[in-house]
């Protein structure tokens, strides 16, 4: 009898597993199929390392492995410099492009539309677009290695998309608390599926210009399940102007205090 | 990144390679441009023979561009921008030799404005050469995105289609057509790129186009809408996948004393036409063994100087 139960409990969990990898979506050609719109609930955005609650972030145990990012001596100083002076040089502040990795994390959606050659990532935040090609394309060089998004060339290593991201600029940060990159940055992405639902994300990031050696970061996203749910663009470096236009009627008409359709005059 | 530098960059090193490879088919650029067209064919709307995707819809991946002129002049395209202190050197010609209005409803080809409306597109007009109040700024010259319908006459895009999508991605701006019959978003949100519902008849992409925030203007002309207004648009293919008309119904009893309709003709891209990263927005992969024509990432904000060096980027909050 306990010898039954416990084949039986071996089946089920052996059929399980195998019913999860065959659950995930894919495309025709059978690689995972990321296709959606997806978002973290970490707190990777306010500090990728370990923190307690302060006046602009939520505690975290951090992202990092090992906690502690390597920062060369130099390089620890400028990014102590960011930290203090956050609230005024986080070039998230001006709605700018955020950069990879850190568009991945920012709390706000983004969504994955894939085909067999690239996959976009359109960001909610600043509408910014990302193509990573999987069709054995390789960086282009040349002139076109100063990019605010890097250039990212993908291969699938089974069911784990692998992203080769480099030709960054130096303008991005990592997170709110100031951790920051030059132009030597070298992301690796590893995006998985844990499930149907869940995106295992993580990167190493190597840059030595401003870290002793490569480090590592992991966040879970989400897939966003709400009925009906979209992306809003979010073009908030518009928000200094955009009361200019467009032309307003002239208050005495009588189509300015009303928004529905009043017909021809 | 640096667009026309890297399009000439691009054309210099691309230039006298192509005649080389003129008779091998992997050769992805030619040195065929854009030649703004005085006049082009309706396109009607009906079947579509072309090829399909898997999901069934018609394919029409790849790089556009409209044939006809940017949008310096809404309703005589190629006219120039009237009041234009350095006009181009190229004589004009008359009315008639140059594309006809982007109004093909009215028959007059002109925006049937109310009154106030008018005279506020003419206000904008007379001050845009030397703008003394930030209204008079073009928006697109602050980096603003150039939204519905300014986007379709501003550099060349790219369209990726997707099952349950229409994508395009413009030189400043995106547009995620939703094909799934969702609702609109809550009538309160206003977008720049507006928000859009789409479905497939035939060779036709019908696009219900609302929450419009109207505040891209339509071109350095002035013409505008307001935040009521109502899109239907109308993207028509032919059917050798080469060409479409966008037609589309502007309604908007705020601004309008009827409704108008504008078309703007587009062009798509073949391995006949330059890389120049402007009339079509592409780039040169040869890292590998093939050419590979790609989109760069565009950026323009971040560059901290509006095209034109009229707009002055606002300092951070």
């Amino acid at each position: 009898m306990i010898r039954s139960l416990t084949l039986l409990a071996l089946l089920a969990a052996l059929t399980g597993s195998a019913y999860a990898a065959d659950k995930i979506p894919r495309l025709a050609n059978g690689r995972p199929d990321f296709s959606g719109i997806w978002q973290t609930t970490s707190a990777a955005e306010f500090d990728l390392e370990p923190h307690a609650a302060r006046i602009d972030a939520p505690p975290s145990a951090g992202v990092v492995a090992g906690n502690v990012l390597p920062y060369l001596p130099a390089a620890l100083e400028q990014k102590k410099k960011n930290f203090a002076n956050r609230d005024k040089d986080d070039p998230r502040l001006k709605g700018w492009t955020l950069g990879v990795p850190r568009g991945i994390y920012y709390p706000e959606p983004f969504q994955i539309f894939q085909r067999q050659r690239d996959l976009t990532l359109v960001h909610q935040f600043g509408h910014s677009v990302r193509t990573i090609h999987t069709n054995g394309t390789d960086h282009p060089g040349g002139d076109r290695n100063q990019f605010w998004l890097g250039d990212s060339r993908g291969r699938w290593d089974g069911d784990t998309l692998v992203v080769d991201v480099s030709g960054f600029n130096d303008e991005t940060w990592l997170d709110r608390a100031g951790n920051y990159h030059s132009e030597a940055l070298h992301v690796v992405e590893r995006w998985k599926y844990l499930d149907a639902n869940t995106i295992e994300y993580s990167a190493r990031v190597e840059d030595p210009e401003v870290f002793a050696r490569p480090w590592d970061l992991s966040v879970i996203l989400h897939r966003h399940r709400e009925k009906n749910f979209q992306l809003i663009e979010d073009y908030r470096y518009t928000l200094e102007y955009e009361q200019y236009y467009p032309p307003k009627p002239p208050a005495t008409a009588p189509q300015a205090a009303s928004t529905q359709p009043s017909g021809t005059p | 990144m640096k667009t026309l530098a890297t399009a000439l960059t691009l054309l210099l090193a691309v230039t006298p390679q192509v005649h080389a490879q003129q008779n091998k088919p992997q050769a992805l650029a030619g040195t065929d441009r854009i030649h703004f067209e005085p006049s082009y064919a309706p396109v009607e709307s009906g079947k579509w023979s072309g090829k399909r995707l898997a999901d069934g819809q018609p394919d029409v991946e790849g790089h556009w561009s409209n044939t006809v002129a940017n949008h310096n002049n809404w309703t005589d395209p190629q006219g120039g921008i009237p009041g234009d202190p350095a006009p181009p050197r190229k004589p004009l010609g008359t009315r008639e030799e140059r594309a006809p209005s982007r109004v093909t409803d009215p028959a007059d080809g002109q925006v049937p404005f109310q009154p106030w409306a008018k005279a506020a597109q003419e206000d904008f007009l007379k001050n845009f050469h030397n703008p003394t109040k930030p209204q008079y700024i073009e928006p697109l010259a602050r980096c603003a995105p150039a939204g519905v319908p300014k986007s379709f006459i501003w550099h060349g895009y790219e369209i990726r289609q997707f099952p349950g999508y229409v994508v395009f991605l413009f030189n400043s701006g995106t547009r995620i057509i939703h094909l799934d019959g969702k609702p609109h978003l809550p009538a309160n949100i206003k977008l720049w790129n507006a928000d859009s519902r789409g479905h497939w008849e035939g060779n036709t992409l019908v696009v219900d186009v609302t929450n419009n925030n109207s505040k891209a203007l339509f071109g350095r002309t002035g013409e505008f809408a307001s935040e009521n207004v109502h899109i239907t648009e109308r993207y028509i293919f032919s059917n050798d996948g080469q060409r479409y008309n966008y037609v589309a119904t502007f309604d908007d009893p705020t601004v309008y004393t009827r409704p108008w309709t504008a078309t703007i003709p587009a062009k798509r891209r073949t391995a006949k036409d330059a890389v120049d990263g402007w009339h079509y927005e592409v780039a040169s992969n040869r890292a590998g063994k093939q050419q590979v024509i790609e989109r760069d990432e565009r950026i323009c904000t971040e560059n901290n100087i509006g095209f034109g060096h009229v707009a002055v980027t606002a300092p951070p909050r």
